[in-house]
């Protein structure tokens, strides 16, 4: 029964690096709504979304986090218990595309799952709108490439600007977030009480 | 109680996970079985946990995070209550009756959060009562996290324009007050901790207070993803009270921090229109707050914007064309660089910076420069026509420099030359930065080492853009910019200079040198091109760029000597061939405009070049400077200027005669003297003779056999004239000849004169005299290598017993053969057949090793004359009476 109502929660998380447009996505597909303007993140901020799946009802927590580094001054302690990790980056910008690896890894190591190897993550390439796909550096081949090289990881090109492919895309993410077996932390009360245990040995102690 | 002391954090984590994660054990049992009041008591127990002061910001987070999963399943089921028919009012106040402070408020939010969503009352209501609510808690810690959950959890149900919490009037005001309330609380917090506690843990403090800041500056982020907020509202409320905030708390950190948020957070068009009142804030900042680092990244977002509005525009012209869905966005970019001019970003950024530094009397050079470049970079992307901008930054740069000599800082170094490299990188014009008057002036301050780099980067850019520098004035500016690389400086003379560094750098001035007045020729083409009408004027035009590029050479001339026998050898040779460009425009211009006076003539660069390549006497390298006269001298025959190439030849016999004292380098320079004069067409017969002679000499006297034998054989040309426009030289030698024959005779016996005056009509006998003469000496040289040759022969008999002359003999057999081709009459068929016969007996001889090479060579030459043979023709029938046995 608990299970059930975790269940009706899934927890996305989306990384990667500065500017890639990781806020944009999520504006575009929570509330329908971009802006060219650039405006950095700080921390970690999330919004819900009800989806419709399989005739269930879930609430999609999605969490933005912050590319630059010293916005993101409190750890990510937040990652712990996400469902799915959406990896984007920009396709005008090769270096974006190079720290996927990092950001991967990153998680991995801070969420640490207990299988790590089928965790469901999710790429997009984002921003295939701007000047009409002439400066782009990153082809779509390369893209799903790695991804295929990282244990067929879905790939999706997006324009968050133009709302292209964003629902389709978060319909993947929340799918495979489904999809994935939930790390219930089985915890079974003891019948001992554990923070008078510990007074009594810290007492004996002295 | 605890006897060491020491607080083992993980341990203190581990427990309230424990607790909190027991309360939450029954709270979901609770939840399971709808038990409203179980729910509400465990909730409140498990987020007791969070009541701990025991943890840094770090680990408190990751209590907080578990703390705050599990409220997201309680907010739920308050959901499903509310559904159930429970009303939320009164669940509202349920929640109040937990005992402890920390856990109501926290329930509080949670159900504040439902209660918004459930629109039974104005959000804007239940907000304003959290954010006064959470003035319960004054712990910082504590306090912040808690405010941080409240602002999480109304981040989607904020009354914002659009929203569908949007109340009748104004409600996004109420949406901007709730945020700037709980940040103003949050930032009080925040900073109070600075305050608190013992001093000794002052350090452990501010880690943490570094640690929390996000929290803090997570409000702004919220205030700029509100819609409402236009540029008007930023103005007016938001940004003023944000500021007023930062100024106030005077707290470094804080100050630091929050300017920096701002800044990122908030969109480009915002600062720009608000710029005024962000900058009038920095001089207010306490005196240690890193305001540069905050207005350098200012200034980058805005050259950014600037500088990707351009690109925007011409990418719009792309996409507007392929489809007509323009956005407002768009049309908002396009309109970006007037408005940089409407605000005066410049003069404000300026003005500001100039505060700032006044200001903070203590901000190292390294942030002063830091300043000044950023703001440059700014400028070179908003204002690309403004160089007086770019001179104006580099004065004031110049001005915070003054006195302070030679910089010793590695990292304002560093930045003085990134400022120094913008311009460059912006305009790939060296010329342009030659007209910065303050550009000198701050490399000044660079030491020695880094003027170089910089040196280098100079002229990188003049390569890279094949920048044509045209006046002598300009490159008199250019040479004292790169001054460090010219010569040596004052001061450290004995400083150990690295070898290859050292050749890196002198290859690059060079280059440099090669480049000057590179396109000159083509602009000269250009005008000539024009062609007749303005005839005239354009040759003056001509006139007018061939002296200047005299004068370049002169200036140059005048740098590079100062540079010392080290740099010579790299700045002399470029130099030569550059100033040897000019003399063959100068020659073809001069056959087209025959008879016009010019101002500059290849007499006069001659001139220059002989003083100029004497200056490599002191490094010592006569090679070098042996080549340079041959170039010299082979210029100047095509300029025919006999008594200028006759010198440059004395020059470089009188090098090699008392410099150049190594073998091998002297057969080097003897066949670059032969082949140079071989070519040599301006000579009179007695210079001629007197050069040839001399060149014949030196060959006899190299110190090996066999390179004595190849000179020779290779002097033979010397007196061979083959094309036909030689032939004219033939006739005018003739009579030189003849006149000197004459004169000579003559003056010993007067009587004579008159016969051999006479014999003036017999000139054409004379010639063919001549003629024999020349063909007699070619085969005197040709014999006279083969005695060499056979005498190298005899002395490798005596020493080793065996042969590598042999392939002298072959060489001398293709040189017999040469001449014979070419009509030589004193070469005889039976002089080459006893060459071959006698080759080919040295070839068989059982005292000589087998030499694959001579004998691959001997049997291509055989094969080479059957050829000739079969071919027919006028060759053919030379070659028939020459009767050869082919070997094998």
């Amino acid at each position: 029964m608990a299970s059930s109502r975790r269940r009706m929660l899934l927890k996305v998380i989306i990384l990667g690096d500065s500017g890639v447009g990781k806020t944009s996505l999520m504006n575009q597909y929570v509330n329908r709504k971009f802006s060219n303007q650039y405006k950095a993140t700080i921390g970690a901020d999330f919004l819900t979304k009800e989806v419709q799946f399989e005739d269930r009802l879930f609430t999609l927590q999605i969490w933005d986090t912050a590319g630059q580094e010293r916005f993101q001054s409190l750890g990510v302690a937040f990652y712990r218990g996400a469902d799915c990790c959406v990896l984007v980056y920009d396709v005008n910008v090769m270096k974006s595309f190079e720290n996927l690896n990092h950001w991967r890894e990153e998680f991995l190591i801070q969420a640490s799952p207990s299988d790590p190897e089928n965790f469901p993550f999710i790429v997009l390439g984002n921003k295939i709108d701007v000047d009409g796909g002439n400066s782009r550096v990153v082809s779509e081949k390369k893209a799903r490439a790695w991804c295929a090289s990282k244990g067929n990881i879905p790939y999706f090109e997006t324009s968050a600007k133009e709302g292209f492919n964003v629902e389709a895309a978060f319909q993947c993410i929340a799918s495979n977030a489904l999809k994935n077996e939930p790390e219930e932390e089985i915890y079974l009360p003891d019948t001992i009480d554990v923070a008078a245990g510990r007074q009594q040995r810290s007492t004996g102690c002295c | 109680m605890i006897s060491d002391g020491v607080e083992d954090e993980d341990k203190w984590l581990a427990s309230g996970i424990a607790g909190l994660q027991q309360n939450a054990f029954y709270m979901h049992r609770a939840l399971d079985s709808n038990n409203l009041r179980d729910a509400l008591k465990y909730s409140a127990q498990m987020l007791s946990e969070l009541r701990t002061s025991r943890l840094s910001p770090h680990k408190y987070y990751e209590l907080y995070m578990r703390a705050f999963d599990e409220l997201r399943k309680l907010e739920m089921f308050f959901k499903e209550e509310t559904r159930r028919g429970c009303s939320i009012i009164d669940l509202y106040e349920l929640v109040q009756h937990a005992g402890n402070i920390l856990p109501r408020l926290y329930l509080l939010c949670t159900v504040g959060s439902v209660y918004i969503k459930s629109k039974e009352a104005p959000a804007k209501d239940v907000l304003k009562d959290l954010v006064e609510m959470c003035r319960g808690i004054q712990h910082p810690i504590r306090g912040l996290f808690l405010r941080s959950y409240l602002s999480q959890v109304s981040r989607d149900k904020l009354p914002d324009i659009g929203s569908e919490y949007e109340g009748d009037a104004d409600t996004v005001m109420d949406a901007v007050e709730f945020v700037l309330q709980n940040f103003t609380e949050m930032n009080k917090l925040w900073v109070r901790m600075h305050h608190q506690g013992p001093a000794r843990e002052k350090e452990r403090r501010e880690k943490e207070r570094s640690e929390l800041r996000d929290l803090v500056g997570k409000n702004l982020h919220v205030l700029s993803q509100i819609e409402g907020v236009d540029l008007d509202m930023y103005r007016e409320t938001v940004l003023p009270r944000v500021l007023e905030q930062v100024v106030n708390c005077k707290d470094e950190l804080a100050q630091y921090y929050l300017m920096d948020c701002i800044i990122q957070v908030f969109p480009d068009e915002y600062h720009l229109q608000t710029l005024e009142i962000l900058l009038a804030a920095c001089p207010q900042l306490q005196p240690f707050v890193d305001i540069k680092t905050v207005l350098s990244r200012l200034m980058e977002r805005l050259s950014n914007y600037a500088a990707s509005s351009t690109e925007v525009s011409n990418g719009m012209l792309y996409s507007w064309l392929q489809s007509s869905n323009r956005g407002t966005d768009d049309d908002f970019m396009l309109q970006v660089l007037p408005e940089f001019l409407q605000v005066e970003a410049f003069a404000k950024l300026n003005n500001y910076i100039g505060k700032v530094i006044e200001a903070q009397v203590d901000m190292p050079i390294a942030g002063a420069v830091t300043l000044y470049s950023s703001l440059l970079t700014f400028t070179l992307n908003v204002h690309p026509d403004r160089l007086d901008y770019v001179d104006q930054i580099l004065g004031a740069c110049v001005k915070k420099l003054s006195g302070k000599g030679k910089l010793d800082d590695s990292r304002a170094t560093k930045q003085i030359v990134s400022l120094l490299s913008a311009p460059l990188e912006k305009y790939n014009d060296i010329e342009t930065a030659l007209k910065l008057s303050n550009y000198p002036r701050v490399m000044e301050h660079l030491d020695n080492g880094t003027n170089k780099v910089m040196a280098g980067v100079i002229i990188q850019s003049i390569m890279k853009n094949r920048t044509s520098i045209s006046t002598s004035d300009k490159v008199e500016a250019l040479f004292e910019l790169i001054t460090g690389l010219i010569k040596d400086s004052d001061e450290n003379l004995h400083d150990e200079i690295d070898e290859e560094d050292f050749h890196e750098e002198q290859n690059s001035v060079s280059r440099l040198i090669q480049m000057l007045y590179n396109d000159d020729p083509e602009e000269m083409l250009k005008n000539s091109d024009i062609a007749a009408e303005p005839f005239v004027s354009c040759f003056n035009d001509a006139d007018h760029t061939l002296s200047a590029a005299c004068q370049i050479i002169c200036t140059v001339r005048k740098h590079i000597l100062t540079g010392g026998p080290k740099r010579l050898p790299f700045t002399v040779p470029p130099l030569i061939f550059n100033a040897l460009k000019l003399v063959r425009r100068l020659q073809s211009q001069e056959e087209n405009t025959a008879g016009e006076e010019v101002a500059t003539t290849p007499k006069k660069i001659f001139q220059i070049l002989n003083q100029t390549i004497e200056a490599l006497s002191t490094v010592p390298a006569p090679e070098l400077a042996l080549r340079l006269y041959l170039e010299c001298a082979e210029a100047a025959n095509d300029c025919d200027l006999e008594p200028v190439a006759y010198e440059f030849f004395t020059q470089a016999y009188i090098l090699y005669e008392e410099e150049v004292s190594d073998s091998r380098a002297q057969v080097t320079a003897i066949h670059l003297i032969i082949g140079t004069l071989q070519r040599m067409h301006v000579f009179g017969v007695e210079n001629r003779d007197t050069l040839t002679h001399k060149a014949t000499g030196y060959s006899a006297k190299l110190l090996k056999k066999p390179d004595q034998c190849r000179a020779v054989y290779a002097c033979a040309h010397l007196f061979w004239v083959d094309d036909s426009d030689s032939i004219k030289d033939g006739e005018r030698d003739c009579y030189d000849l003849f006149v000197r024959f004459t004169v000579a005779r003559s003056s010993i016996v007067p009587s004579e004169k008159i016969r051999c005056l006479v014999g003036f009509s017999l000139i054409w006998d004379c010639y063919d005299l001549f003629v024999r003469f020349t063909v007699a000496r070619v085969l005197l040289c040709l014999k006279r290598a083969l005695r060499i040759a056979n005498a190298a022969q005899q002395m490798a008999n005596a020493t080793r017993g065996s042969s590598g002359s042999v392939s002298l003999f072959i060489e001398i057999l293709n040189k017999y053969l040469y001449f014979f081709e070419k009509g030589n009459s004193e070469i005889s068929v039976s002089t080459i057949e006893g060459l071959i016969e006698l080759i080919t007996t040295d070839l068989q001889s059982d005292n000589t090793t087998s030499d694959p090479a001579a004998d691959a060579f001997f049997a291509s030459t055989l094969r080479y004359i059957q050829f000739q043979k079969q071919k027919g023709g006028a060759m053919g029938e030379k070659y028939e009476p020459l009767k050869v046995r082919l070997a094998g």
